[in-house]
């Protein structure tokens, strides 16, 4: 069993699942130690993104409202895109208080590890985990260069690259039909800019997410965000079918700023940072073990995100991970057991909290990976009938009950294409 | 609006680089041979990979890599971890280094 000075848990990566662990393992007294690659804690990170405000408030209490996060949503866009044009399904949700705010990755990271620190957790920084300690079959720690760092147990949030876990066999090694691929561009522009171009009021935010031609007939899809004082845009796309298109990933990206649609977000206005990162989507059939003996996986290397298309979430999965993760390994500590028994609770405390969504959209991710007329009919379908309704010329004007079966008879089987439709809204 | 060319999209990002010490291996006269179509090429967000036709092989700078990934899955031996091919983060806190995430 572990020596005195061993830690109760070493949390491996400082990101989203990583500090909220920490934070929650401080709280209740442990001795814990987080080891993070980066310069500081955010360095490495990059999300779309918008969070949820339930997971901060469930980690921090009412104390989230400090957190550096950008705007609450307000209004949500989905939009349909042409290679020219868009239709937009614009809701204005004025009445919802608190439900999301959109965030950058790097300020929030870097607020949670002080708060982290401000608990009791130790973290050490530029310091990447290279190996697990595993005697018996049990993980008793974690090397980095020659030190061997040890604990009663690992948690590992170590993010979407799991590296160690692969290695060690833990978890199979991650399918590139289970990821996709993101990029980002941050935009820096006044608040007043902002909230004119997304046409919200002060302090109030917009999350936009588009489908279309952006991706080429590729599952995936483009996102905007406002911040304080910056627009996030960007474009996800799944990773394996990418790589079969053959198209330039960078050249595509790029292509949004000049899109018709989406330039008057961003036009004209200063390029503050370029990133990329991957995104876990294959669903509740490809979740590992979550724990073992001596170890826990949480967040992103657990695959506890879902891309439903019209929004991802990843953050609020990773720190209500966390928080399980953290319980557990209390109780196990307390208990003295930090075996596999010990710690199948934390596998409990998924299945009664988030696994219950994972569940319910089983099969959501292979409907709309197999379902490409998504992003390449449908949208260009909504302009075409748009298009035709507004559309006012020398010739006679058409009911719109005809330029709406004109329109739909361009679907062409129009039955399974309601089946099929059908089917996604049971999946989604 | 004028289009920004790798260097000055990746000029934007900090990054706090260890020019000597690459984290991705491969081997540039093998991937004459590549089993992946040459995904790397088009898949990497960062355009890290570029096929040199006049030398016939391949060129890959570490340096400016995001640190995403994706070219651990799209190239096959890079995935299998095959003879001359490695993928690993950077050994510090060297690499990327994110200022809005
Ligand atoms: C383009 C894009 C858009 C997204 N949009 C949203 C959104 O709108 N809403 C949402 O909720 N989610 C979104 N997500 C998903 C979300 O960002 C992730 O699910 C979330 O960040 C996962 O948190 P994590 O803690 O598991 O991993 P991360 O935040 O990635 O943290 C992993 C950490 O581990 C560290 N690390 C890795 N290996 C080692 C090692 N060997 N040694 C030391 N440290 C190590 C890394 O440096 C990193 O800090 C998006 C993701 C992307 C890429
Ligand atoms: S995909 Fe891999 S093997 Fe093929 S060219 Fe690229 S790096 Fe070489
Ligand atoms: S990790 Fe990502 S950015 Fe770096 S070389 Fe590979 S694909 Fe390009």
């Amino acid at each position: 069993m572990a020596d005195e000075d061993a830690f109760d848990a070493i949390v491996v990566g400082g990101g989203f699942a990583g500090l909220a662990a920490a934070y929650r393992l401080a709280q209740a007294d442990k001795s814990v130690l987080v080891v993070e690659r980066g310069q500081v804690c955010g360095a490495k990170n990059l999300t779309g993104g918008r969070i949820y405000a339930y997971a901060l408030q469930a980690l921090l209490g009412d104390r989230w409202r400090e957190a550096p996060v950008q705007r609450e949503v307000k209004r949500e866009i989905i939009s349909l895109l042409t290679e020219q044009d868009a239709v937009n399904v614009d809701s204005t949700l004025t009445s919802v208080e608190e439900e999301s705010y959109t965030v950058l990755a790097a300020p929030l990271l870097a607020w949670l590890a002080e708060q982290a620190e401000e608990a009791g957790a130790m973290i050490v920084t530029e310091t990447t985990v290279d190996g697990l300690i595993i005697r018996d079959g049990r993980v008793c720690g974690v090397t980095t260069g020659d030190e061997q760092l040890e604990a009663s147990v690992v948690i590992d949030c170590e993010g979407i690259n799991p590296l160690l876990l692969e290695r060690a066999g833990l978890i199979r090694p991650l399918d590139p039909h289970d990821v996709a691929v993101g990029a980002k561009f941050v935009f820096g522009m006044p608040a007043a800019e902002v909230e004119q171009r997304f046409g919200v009021q002060p302090g109030e935010g917009a999350a936009l997410l588009g489908m279309g031609d952006p991706t080429h007939g590729v599952f995936g899809g483009v996102f905007a965000y406002t911040n304080n004082e910056s627009v996030s845009l960007g474009l996800v796309v799944d990773s394996a079918a990418w790589a079969k298109s053959g198209r330039s990933l960078l050249a595509t990206a790029q292509d949004l700023q000049e899109h018709p649609a989406l330039r008057r977000y961003v036009g004209d206005a200063e390029l503050l940072e370029y990133g990329a990162h991957l995104v876990y989507e294959g669903g509740y059939d490809t979740l590992p073990q979550m724990s073992g003996d001596g170890w826990l996986i949480c967040g992103d290397a657990a695959g506890l995100c879902l891309n439903r298309g019209f929004t991802i979430r990843g953050m609020d999965y990773a720190v209500m991970s966390g928080i399980a993760a953290a319980d557990t390994v209390v109780e196990a500590v307390e208990a003295g057991d930090t075996g596999p028994t010990g710690l199948a609770g934390y596998r409990r405390r998924l299945d009664e909290g988030l696994l219950q969504d994972f569940r319910t959209l089983r099969g959501g991710h292979a409907w709309m990976s197999g379902t490409p007329d998504l992003f390449t009919v449908y949208p260009k379908l909504a302009v075409d009938l748009m298009t035709d309704l507004y559309h006012v010329g020398a010739e006679p004007v058409r009911p719109v009950g005809s330029t709406v079966w004109r329109t739909a008879r361009k679907v062409r089987k129009p039955f399974s294409t309601a089946r099929s439709l059908l089917k996604g809204m049971k999946t989604l | 609006m004028t289009r920004k060319s790798v260097d000055e999209l990746l000029a934007t990002t900090r990054f706090e680089t260890d020019e000597h010490n690459a984290h991705i291996v491969i081997d540039p006269q093998a991937c004459r041979t590549c089993p992946s179509d040459r995904a790397c090429v088009t898949s990497c967000p960062a355009q890290r990979y570029v096929w040199d036709e006049a030398a016939d092989q391949m060129r890959f700078d570490h340096v400016g890599c995001l640190e995403c990934g994706n070219c651990r899955l799209v190239c096959e031996r890079l995935r299998l971890g095959a003879e001359g091919y490695s993928w690993n983060y950077p050994a510090t806190g060297a690499g990327v280094s994110y200022r809005q995430g």
